[in-house]
């Protein structure tokens, strides 16, 4: 359902993505996996239209790249950035919302899509009327996912999601991330992660990415990114 | 300093403050969207003020209901951001997001400069006079003193309606969210499915509306003079930096507190009227240095 070939990328004149072709099939969970800096945000910011690329990307048979960066969440692609980037001026809810609204979805399917991030991820509903200014990180990491699981009908994108969350957190995240699996067995996920150890028994497949290369890797494999 | 000298300086400010704020917020708007500080905004003003002035001496002079003067505020400001605001976005701004700061000031200095001929072109250098806004609303007489109506009440009640508009529309509209959204955090907005061009075009048309507006509403009150677009943009910009830049209710306050500072300094130190604005942004400022209601905030690169 996504391919990447031979996609170069380069920011401020410094080459981060080299050739990168790799391709991922509909329904499945897929790590990538490379240490800081190797170019995983990179990847899923170009997936988003964030970067200047040469080379093709093609979604469900279209050419990805010739897409105008805001059109792309409307083909259901949701992204959680490893950072929450949530937007402080609103409520927890409305940052949830957002991209559903944007999208230009029927107050049923905004409703639909609230109940069912909330059945997912409960504790969101708890504090959904809270200023997402106003949350831990790592509840704001829990408000991205159900960002992302609001227009992510297709492909979800999560970068590093268990990056900085305490023990029971990255738990209930990991949890959460099963439920959501269980419920919806035709989305797509792309979750990056430095530590693979924390995938294993969840991806169905791994990618590993090393200065801006991409080749299929094992989540067994620790040494892959030692 | 009597009872009648302190009325009339608290009135002169709090008139003249509705003005500046009316300007100053679409400045401070346009600055959190779109991250330019734009100098044409002077002109925004003066073109409102040069239209509202002759549309209106036109139709009255054809026997229209003096009454008209208000609806053509609206016009006026609407023309002002549709007509001049959405195409200098468009053609202009829009290719000078990524340069440095200090090219996109130039650029809008340019802007600002030519708007200014223009004005000369098509109005001439003559003043114009049109206070029927004005004068259809007549007098009214407070603390002894006999002060118009359009100045003691309706320009802070449209100035009160502006603020309190524009927080609505920011926080319960949909295009207002996404205004939000991009101001915050363009890269995060887009990934949501918001087009940031079009953000920022609107965005730029309702901010310089709302400079064409207070031109508007301030032609009742003076006469319309080449040059008054410069005055207003140095001042609003005293009042947006004072405030702290994007910061909407502070604009309001610091119009205010910048409006009165001027008038009591007419009626007080006259010869300190043109310094005192600068005075208050100074000491704000050597105080605050991220103004009056700005917060720190660390850009992210």
């Amino acid at each position: 359902m996504l391919a990447f070939e031979g996609v170069d990328v380069s920011i401020a004149g410094v080459q981060i993505l080299r050739g990168v072709s790799f391709e991922v099939s509909a329904a499945q969970t897929v790590a990538l996996i490379g240490r800081n800096g190797a170019g995983k945000t990179t990847t899923l910011r170009t997936i988003m239209g964030f970067t200047e690329v040469s080379g093709k990307i093609r979604f469900q048979d279209r050419d990805l790249g010739a897409m105008a960066p805001a059109k792309r969440p409307g083909l259901g692609i949701g992204y959680a950035p490893e950072d929450r980037r949530l937007f402080s001026a609103f409520s927890v809810e409305e940052n949830i919302l957002m991209p559903g609204e944007v999208a230009g979805f029927s107050e049923q399917a905004l409703k639909a899509g609230l109940e069912r991030v909330y059945d997912i991820l409960p504790e969101l509903k708890e504090m959904r009327a809270r200023p997402a200014g106003m949350v831990s990180g790592g509840q704001g990491k829990m408000v991205a996912l159900g960002r992302a699981l609001m227009i992510g009908s297709q492909l979800i994108m999560l970068d590093e999601p268990f990056q900085g969350l305490a023990p029971a957190l990255a738990r209930r995240y990991a949890d959460a991330l099963r439920d959501l699996r269980d419920r919806d067995r035709e989305v797509t996920l792309i979750i990056t992660e430095s530590n693979p150890a924390l995938l294993r028994r969840f991806a169905d497949h791994a990618f590993v990415i090393e200065r801006g290369e991409v080749r299929p890797g094992s989540l067994d494999s620790e040494k892959d990114v030692a | 300093m009597n009872a009648q000298l302190f009325a009339l300086a608290m009135f002169d400010g709090i008139a003249y403050a509705a003005l500046v704020f009316m300007v100053a917020v679409g400045l401070t708007l346009i600055f959190g969207v779109l991250r330019i500080l734009n100098v044409a905004h002077g002109s925004f003003y003066a073109i409102g003020a040069y239209t509202a002035a002759s549309i209106g001496g036109a139709i009255f002079a054809a026997g229209f209901s003096p009454w008209l003067a208000f609806p053509l505020l609206f016009v006026a400001a609407a023309l002002v951001g549709i007509l001049l605001g959405g195409p200098i976005e468009r053609l202009l701004l829009r290719r000078i997001y990524a340069k440095e700061d200090a090219l996109q000031l130039l650029v809008t200095f340019a802007v600002f400069m030519i708007l200014e001929d223009v004005q000369r072109l098509v109005w001439g250098v003559q003043p114009y006079f049109e206070a029927t806004a004005l004068q259809q609303l007549g007098n009214l007489e407070v603390l002894g003193v006999f002060y118009t109506k359009y100045q003691l009440i309706f320009l802070p009640i449209v100035a009160v309606i502006v603020l309190i508009g524009l927080r609505l529309f920011l926080r319960r509209t949909l295009s207002g969210k996404l205004i939000l959204a991009v101001t915050e955090d363009r890269e995060t907005a887009t990934a949501m499915g918001i087009d940031a061009d079009k953000v920022y075009l609107l965005t730029f048309i309702v901010g310089a509306a709302l400079a064409g507006f207070g031109g508007a509403l301030a032609s009742a009150t003076t006469s319309v003079v080449p040059g008054m677009g410069a005055d207003m943009i140095v001042l609003s910009f005293a009042v947006v930096a004072t405030a702290g830049l994007g910061q909407i209710e502070g604009a309001a306050v610091t119009a205010l507190l910048i409006g009165l500072g001027r008038s009591f300094a007419v009626y007080l130190m006259p010869e300190l009227e043109v310094l005192i604005p600068y005075l208050i942004m100074l000491l704000v400022l050597l105080v605050r240095p991220e103004g009056l209601f700005g917060a720190v905030r660390t850009r992210k690169i």
